[in-house]
């Protein structure tokens, strides 16, 4: 019993393990600074976005270190954004596998999330250096960033999971997301400050700040950067409403996963 | 019922199979079918129909039938790649099978890559693939071509690593759909000698194949199928003449 569960739970590990090293290698095949990439595209694509918000606009110029903050948050949300967009076409891509080997098949959609935390740990020194450079002062509260970072995670794979098995069937899904990021997107508050929508209508904030993707990276940067932002916590102290986000997060993961569970032995004839 | 423990038991097993299974892939058709409420039972056919069979440790077990006879749908339930509509599969011991070789090679990986990510399909870490390398590049004779992209052998060499690399799969139970069906005199030989080893081995093997002359040389026992049933099953020999006949009809 216990040498079967150790074979199988070790089949999974050295699997999950090539599939990660595979992905990272075939992302930056035939590019000539290769794997610099993956520190240089955060980098510039920070820089871009610093200048045109921060330096030009102004937006969150009120809010000590908001260009740091604007970047965790854009950080955080290509997290999120990685883990359900590469996940959700894990089962599909992969169907030649499948159709040919049998093999736990949410290795797949996990090394997917795996390599999008590869990305994030990288993307995470960037901010560092940002961070530095804008003379954020070191505080315990930063200790809390890799939790919140867990809770998108579960947020994503559970998220991930659901969409993979349904995106079997119905392809219609990958255009679905699309449109429906773009809205939490915006909803997240992530190029602006939360802030700014308290001052338009207290109760808008609260609704957005109910949506865990919001929460986490609000969160984030509360006890990370700068305790003006707004967060979940700073506009109610209502518990219920306080506690939806963490609600929603478990439920959308125990769904996904057996949802994902239920389907995946019909994968290999369905994809 | 005997307390026999059988490598492979399939019982009563039927697959059932819908026509336009591949047309349904968006929302819209989901939709529009709910509507129709059009009788399922007319887009569909049984592949597998009620297939029954015991397969012993150390069998050579043949299965032979047609194309479209249902042996691929059978395979793929045995390793439990498909799930049957009804009835059960069971096998004792691990269980590997090769519906196809090199299933999972990358392209554009090396040759190197390849062998440790097939290598971790098949089970390997990457110690063990470590220990094993440079038996695996010899035995596939590529020792020159390990550092190119996958994409520029020849499917000689790709079938090569391979099945260099299969043959490595440490299982009870193997199963090999006509994977063997390709490839050179060189590499038919080399075929050869793998079955004989795991006919001395006492291995249980499950055979696809359309070589009536590898049924004569390796099966003890075999079945035929037409049309989703078992119409022969017993010695190899006779299941060779009996799939031989399904030519001659008309």
């Amino acid at each position: 019993m216990w040498t079967k569960l150790y074979r199988k739970y070790r089949y999974s590990l050295i699997l999950l393990r090539e599939l990660v090293i595979t992905d990272f290698k075939l992302r930056y095949q035939n590019s000539v600074l290769g794997y610099l990439w993956a520190l240089l595209r955060p980098l510039f694509l920070f820089a871009i976005l610093y200048i045109f918000f921060v330096e030009i606009l102004h937006i969150g110029k009120e809010i000590p270190h908001w260009g740091v903050a604007l970047l965790l948050g854009v950080v955080m949300w290509n997290f999120f954004q990685e883990v359900v967009g590469q996940g959700l076409k894990a089962i599909t891509s992969s169907s030649g596998l499948i159709r040919k080997i049998n093999f736990p098949k949410y290795i797949i959609v996990i090394s997917k999330s795996l390599s999008a935390i590869i990305n994030l740990a990288i993307n995470m020194i960037v901010v560092g250096i940002f961070a530095i450079i804008s003379q954020v002062e070191l505080s315990w509260g930063m200790l809390l960033i890799p939790l919140f970072v867990l809770q998108l995670y579960i947020l994503g794979t559970g998220m991930a999971f659901l969409l993979a098995a349904v995106n079997v069937k119905y392809r219609d899904v990958g255009y679905i997301w699309e449109v429906v990021s773009q809205a939490l997107f915006y909803g997240s508050a992530i190029m602006f400050p939360l802030n700014r929508v308290v001052e338009v209508s207290h109760d808008i904030a609260v609704i957005l700040a109910m949506n865990p993707i919001a929460q986490t990276i609000q969160d984030a940067r509360y006890y990370g950067i700068s305790d003006e932002i707004v967060t979940t916590q700073t506009l109610t102290e209502n518990t219920l409403i306080l506690l939806i986000p963490f609600i929603i997060t478990i439920v959308v993961f125990v769904v996904g996963a057996i949802y994902f569970r239920r389907r995946s032995p019909y994968f290999a004839e369905e994809v | 019922m005997s307390d026999k423990k059988y490598a492979v038991e399939v019982h009563n097993v039927k697959k059932r199979f819908s026509y336009s299974r591949h047309k349904n892939n968006s929302l819209k058709r989901a939709i529009t079918q709910v509507f129709k409420k059009k009788d399922r039972s007319k887009d569909t056919f049984y592949a597998l129909d009620g297939i029954s069979f015991n397969v012993e440790q150390g069998d050579f077990f043949g299965i032979l039938g047609r194309n479209g006879s249902g042996k691929s749908t059978l395979l793929k339930i045995i390793s439990e790649i498909y799930q049957p509509t009804s009835g059960h599969v069971k096998h004792r011991g691990k269980l590997v099978s090769f519906i196809e070789l090199g299933v999972g090679f990358q392209p554009e990986l090396t040759g190197r890559e390849n062998v440790y990510l097939n290598g971790a399909l098949l089970g390997f870490s990457r110690k063990e693939i470590d220990a094993m390398y440079d038996d695996i590049v010899l035995f596939a004779e590529l020792e020159k071509f390990m550092d190119q992209s996958l994409k520029n052998y020849s499917s000689g060499m790709k079938v090569r690593l391979a099945f260099s690399l299969a043959i490595r799969a440490k299982a009870d139970i193997l199963i090999l759909d006509e994977v063997l069906a390709v490839g050179d005199a060189a590499f038919r030989k080399k075929c050869n000698d793998y079955f004989e080893t795991l006919k001395d081995d006492k291995k249980t093997v499950i055979l696809v194949t359309h070589s009536m002359a590898d049924v004569h040389k390796y099966c003890n026992k075999a079945i035929v199928i037409e049309k989703g049933k078992i119409i022969y099953e017993g010695a190899a020999d006779g299941a060779a003449d009996v799939y031989k006949s399904l030519f001659e009809k008309k």
